[in-house]
């Protein structure tokens, strides 16, 4: 069995002499949605920036298809690792389409042009992301949630094995979020290797296949979402009094997070 | 396809555009000549190879070697006024030429600066390359002894401009990072210190207070083929150059995490962008002056009207500067005494800037 597309290897990052990450290791097959949860501050983005070669881990490796991202160029990393960002500055007068298009800069030789390839793979991810109709718009007259979605279309059409995303469904509604991760479980199921640092703890749940759980730069909990999630590992992480249940309609789990007076309130009654 | 496609068409229409506004430049003058006779003028001045003809030269005193070399010869042989004749190509054809290239050059360089700084106000002297130069030409004018290596007013005035971008360079960077925030407040206050020391050499200058402020505000008199030659030489290889980056600048605009995500080696491409754009202006600036405004506005007009594709913008505004310096400079010797044309450039570009500006939708930058 050839290796998984990503494998981070205790990964420890300092940056401006504070600790960030320490010792973090995680590993995503073809097909595999990870999730990445935890408060504020635990090291998310951080762990995200290190798989895409942005911050140099001050001890372990990050390997993107058997090869040490460190040794990689910016060009070579960008052929095998994409990135969903938060939000990115798309406030100048490109197309929706010239702004996916982008994703296809690895890809081209400095003096070429587009091929056939990069216009199929473009006008897919458009497809994919139900933006053709949008395709001649300015991204500067798009909602939000528009703009999200032009953000993946352009790192699907970096056409990576591996996939990341910044809470891709932070600025959301819940519907926009929804669909956003059903075409992300859709792109990984095709065999991509994805991580995905997502805030929403049900919806993690829901669309990731492990996850894992980070305070304050370090693994907490990883595994099934059923294991990840449970009362005592969120009061761990979190600091926060929390009630796992099972959602009826999804069968997935469901985290109620309690404040402490209604905590008391639940103890009293039992 | 289509970007290439929209890129030569604007490329083509915009090269007419500069070839019909210099035939007319041409005519213009104290005295008048009909583009007609400029036409004319103009192909007589062209010449093809006709033919290789082979000398034999004696290398070391007896061995005798053929040399082929190229034989020119006119295309055509319109009868025209022989004064017409020179007055075109010895005095306003140089300078039509000088202007077109250096409005080419500054624009070019204001484009890439724009989208590099990712903010509307960078010019190509935001990193200090104008008042390098200004100083270099300064110190030539008011004390030419103190100018090493016989450099001269137009070598001085590189030298400095090169030097200045360096230095701006150099303090902005720090272990191997380059951030443009930092490079714009060196930049600026570079800028500042320069300025100081130019208004010293100035209430120093006496006799060549003149001639200081002359070169200042920017100005094409006294262009000579020469001027043209090594303008020639160095605009179109840079140019060239930031073409070549035309794709990666347009990722940078989404910013540098992003830009590097999408597989730009972002601090070596700013580097490259850097140095080229500040030997460009630093061409520019050395052989005409401080000319303003044609950096900073030109490159507006033309993504107004092309869009912020820097395929299709970079080409565009270059040539678009061309016929900008072209027709101002026009203006500028036009009257009845001469006026700098970086006085014309800023009198009528902001205007019609302006103008611009409300009659459109803008999008930032």
């Amino acid at each position: 069995m050839s290796d998984p597309p990503l494998v981070v290897d205790d990964v420890s990052v300092t940056l401006g002499g504070r600790a960030v990450l320490s010792g973090v290791s995680l590993t995503a097959e073809r097909g595999e949605l990870v999730g990445l949860i935890g408060p504020n501050g635990a090291g998310k983005t951080t762990l995200l920036r290190a798989i895409r070669g942005g911050v140099t881990p001050t001890t372990g490796v990050v390997t993107v298809t058997s090869q040490s991202v460190s040794s990689l160029s910016a060009r070579e990393i960008g052929r095998r690792v994409a990135t969903v960002p938060q939000e990115t500055e798309l406030s100048f007068g490109f197309s929706v389409e010239q702004a996916v298009a982008m994703g296809r800069h690895a890809h081209i030789g400095r003096f070429g042009t587009p091929d056939e390839t990069d216009q199929e793979v473009i006008a897919d991810a458009l497809a994919r992301t139900s933006l053709e109709s949008l395709a001649d718009r300015p991204v500067t007259d798009l909602s939000g949630g528009e703009r999200q979605r032009v953000l993946l279309a352009r790192a699907l059409a970096q056409a990576t094995p591996v996939l990341l995303l910044d809470e891709p469904t932070a600025s959301l509604d819940i519907n926009h979020a929804i669909r956003t991760l059903e075409t992300v479980r859709s792109v990984v199921d095709d065999g991509t290797a994805a991580v995905a640092a997502i805030h929403d703890l049900d919806l993690a749940a829901r669309y990731c296949d492990r996850l894992i759980l980070l305070a304050e730069g370090d693994v907490v909990a990883a595994g099934d979402p059923e294991r990840v999630l449970t009362s005592e590992t969120l009061d761990d992480a979190f600091d926060a009094t929390a009630v796992v249940s099972r959602d009826e309609v999804t069968d997935t789990p469901r985290v109620t997070a309690l404040s402490a007076e209604s905590t008391a309130t639940a103890d009293e009654e039992e | 396809m289509r970007v290439r496609q929209r890129a030569v068409t604007w490329s083509l229409g915009l090269t007419t555009v500069l070839a019909v506004a210099g035939t007319l430049s041409a005519g213009i003058g104290p005295v008048s000549i009909p583009p007609a006779t400029v036409v004319k003028i103009l192909l007589n001045a062209v010449s093809l190879p006709a033919g290789i003809e082979v000398a034999p030269l004696s290398v070391a005193g007896t061995l005798q070697v053929p040399v082929p070399t190229l034989q020119w010869q006119s295309a055509v042989a319109y009868p025209v006024d022989s004064t017409a004749e020179t007055i075109i190509m010895r005095v306003r054809l140089p300078r039509i030429m000088l202007a077109a290239t250096v409005g080419f050059a500054l624009a070019a360089a204001g484009t890439v600066m724009q989208g590099f700084f990712r903010n509307p106000m960078a010019d190509p002297s935001i990193i200090g390359v104008s008042s390098g130069a200004a100083v270099g030409a300064v110190a030539a004018i008011v004390a030419p002894a103190a100018i090493p290596f016989g450099l001269g007013l137009r070598g001085a005035a590189f030298l400095g401009a090169v030097i200045t971008a360096f230095v701006v360079y150099l303090i902005a960077t720090d272990g191997g990072r380059t951030p443009v925030a930092t490079l714009l407040l060196a930049g600026v206050a570079i800028q500042a210190f320069l300025g100081a020391v130019i208004a010293a050499l100035q209430l120093y200058s006496g006799e060549g207070l003149r001639a200081v402020v002359h070169w200042l505000m920017g100005h094409l008199g006294n262009a000579g083929w020469d001027d043209v030659t090594i303008t020639l030489l160095i605009v179109p290889v840079l140019f060239g150059m930031l073409l070549a980056y035309a794709r990666d600048l347009n990722v940078l605009l989404l910013g540098e995490e992003a830009a590097a995500g999408l597989g730009v080696e972002v601090e070596r491409t700013k580097r490259l962008l850097l140095a080229v754009s500040a030997v460009l202006t630093a061409a520019a600036v050395a052989v005409s002056g401080v000319i303003g405004f044609v950096g900073l506005i030109v490159p507006h007009m033309l993504r107004l009207v092309v869009g912020p594709d820097h395929r299709v913008l970079l080409p565009a505004a270059a040539l678009g500067g061309a016929s900008f310096l072209v027709i101002t400079d026009t203006i500028a010797r036009a009257g009845a005494t001469e006026i700098p044309v970086g006085i014309v450039t800023a009198a009528l570009g902001a205007p019609f800037f302006l103008y611009l500006l409300r009659s459109r939708e803008v999008h930032t930058l």
